[in-house]
């Protein structure tokens, strides 16, 4: 029997790493007081499809249900939350969740992750437990080399809006500053300015430490706009920073890749192989659907790719004791004096390396009893 | 870590290293690499296969940085930073058939290796046709009688005048392209962004 393409099965150290992960990812959450909160793994399209979420339903795992409307399996826990605590009272709240999405344009099919949502809370302090809680999670799952980038979506939109671009000619735009595609930007941009287009340009390669943001101050001197913008990021930088991270760096030429995405994004890059650990950012547009005016910001962990990550620890003790049919209730009584231990029993031992200590079940003067061996 | 460059092998391979070779960059390890896919410069390391696969390599984070041709990128769509063209490898695609050829009254068959491109460029004009894959020598799919018409490269135009075949309409352009991986431009900056900057600066000049 085989899989289909993107399905795999999972043994042993990956599973091993992944629950851990996961119960780390509930502890942390729980001391930071989130609230867990789960939705179904099947949904209505139009939950991820519509105007505002606008994800695209060709990359999704969908059928029709018997009244002829298109269900999915979960391609995306952001969206899925917003219809959940849409409809609740609009107060503070902070909600942490955990499980699978379904996608078809990944390498696998489903993948694990683990995430938070932060809603009605002042922007900067939502932003801030946000980046804060990952800092947290990561430390406390012992991955401690990675970089964190910041980018803003307002700076491209602000950039753009004196040159009254029409859905479709922004729409490319972005995609070609989504690409860095420097060249296309100037094609698309020729019959504007050559000042804004050489602004634009250059801000395709407005990436790197925080001088990036001094840089700009001086660039964008005259707009109070784009000032706030990087004041805000310096801010957050700012706060990172004071919890003795180093590497965070700014993509100031960063384009949103999820048209809900509105003001602050922020990712997490594993600094050995580049793989992007956590991305998330402010959303507050895609309350609007629910007519909800509110603050809204989260993000969401690759989980197996953690997991891949983590530190395999060793450092429990492994033991096996040999015994007999009729011995095994005797073996399985000495197991309880081992509790610090992984015991195995066998009767017949094979695989001995694996094992610490060997243990065997002997018969002593018309008694049981349990002797190294 | 050195950084680590996919080349597309072949005609784009030869025309890459005149053009390394003109921005002062060691090129001797890459001269004489036989039948080696992996070469180690002092300052990178290489390695060597088809466009496409050029563009997985770099997606997935194997490869910082790509050469590839914008071809092969508009036609897989590939999840990479499309930084800027490079100054050599220039195409166009081209709907070609037979000379003098009739249409026949009914749906078109048009063979082609970019079954994408060619979907994207028939959906533009409005209109509905069959696309034929093929995996190369797609001239023959017109002599043959396989297809009406092809979408394929041109380059020259010579391949196709020798096998009797007439351009009927030139739609894009495009030559060799500079890719990066969209972790390694930010993760390994320091390293890559010089890198990039002589690249971008000799493609400038010529």
């Amino acid at each position: 029997m085989f899989l289909p393409a993107g399905s795999q099965d999972e043994t042993g150290v990956q599973i091993a790493n992944r629950l851990k992960a996961s119960e780390i990812f509930r502890k942390v959450t729980e001391k930071r007081n989130f609230k867990a909160i789960s939705t179904p793994v099947v949904e209505y399209a139009h939950t991820f499809t519509n105007k505002i979420a606008g994800m695209d339903l060709q990359s999704m795992l969908k059928w029709f249900n018997s009244e002829g409307e298109i269900e999915v399996l979960r391609p995306d826990w952001t969206a899925a939350v917003a219809r959940a605590i849409a409809k609740q009272h609009p107060s503070f709240q902070k909600w942490a969740y955990q499980g699978s999405v379904f996608r078809i344009d990944k390498d696998g099919t489903e993948s694990r992750q683990a995430g938070i949502e932060i809603v009605h809370a002042d922007p900067f302090l939502g932003e801030s437990e946000c980046l804060l809680t990952a800092v947290d999670y990561l430390k406390n799952i012992d991955i401690n080399n990675y970089v964190i980038e910041l980018g803003h979506t307002r700076i491209f939109e602000q950039m753009i809006a004196p040159l009254q671009l029409n859905q479709k000619e922004e729409e490319a735009l972005r995609s070609a500053m989504y690409d860095k595609r420097m060249d296309l930007v100037e094609d698309l941009l020729i019959n504007h300015s050559s000042e804004i287009k050489q602004d634009l340009v250059s801000l395709i390669d407005a990436y790197g430490g925080k001088e990036v943001i001094s840089q700009y101050e001086i660039v964008w001197a005259d707009q109070p706009e784009l000032l706030s913008i990087l004041d805000h990021i310096r801010k957050l930088i700012e706060l990172l920073e004071s919890t003795g991270l180093s590497e965070i760096i700014v993509d100031l030429g960063r384009v949103k890749n999820l048209p809900y995405y509105d003001g602050i994004m922020f990712r997490g890059f594993i600094t050995k192989d580049g793989s992007t650990c956590f991305s998330g950012g402010r959303y507050d547009r895609l309350y609007r659907q629910f007519e909800q005016e509110t603050s809204a910001v989260g993000l969401a962990f690759d989980v197996d790719l953690l997991a891949q990550h983590m530190i395999t620890e060793n450092s429990l003790s492994r033991g096996c004791i040999i015994a007999a049919p009729e011995t095994h209730a005797i073996a399985e009584k000495y197991r309880s004096e081992l509790p610090e231990d992984i015991v195995d029993i066998q009767y017949k031992l094979e695989n001995e390396a694996v094992y610490h200590t060997v243990y065997e079940v002997i018969r002593e003067n018309n008694q049981y009893k349990v002797v190294r061996k | 870590m050195k950084p680590v460059i996919a080349l597309t092998k072949g005609r784009l391979e030869k025309q890459f290293l005149q053009f390394f070779k003109s921005l002062d960059y060691d090129v001797e390890p890459l001269l004489d690499k036989g039948r080696k896919l992996q070469i180690e410069t002092s300052q990178f390391s290489f390695f060597f296969a088809k466009g496409v696969d050029v563009t997985t390599y770099v997606e997935n984070g194997i490869a910082d940085l790509g050469v590839v041709g914008g071809d092969t990128l508009i036609e897989h769509k590939p999840d990479v930073y499309n930084l800027f063209p490079l100054p050599f490898g220039q195409c166009r695609m081209a709907l070609a058939t037979k000379a003098n050829y009739e249409w026949p009254n009914r749906k078109k068959r048009i063979a082609s290796t970019f079954t994408n491109i060619t979907k994207d460029y028939f959906k533009e004009k409005g209109e509905s046709v069959d696309i034929i894959r093929l995996e190369g020598s797609v001239e023959l799919a017109p002599i043959l009688g396989l297809a009406d018409a092809i979408v394929d490269i041109v380059e020259t135009g010579t391949t196709l005048k020798e096998n009797g075949l007439v351009i009927e309409d030139e739609f894009l352009s495009f030559s060799a392209r500079l890719i990066a991986n969209r972790s390694s431009l930010k993760v390994k900056r320091d390293q890559l962004v010089p890198v990039i900057e002589r690249f971008k600066e000799g493609a400038r000049k010529k």
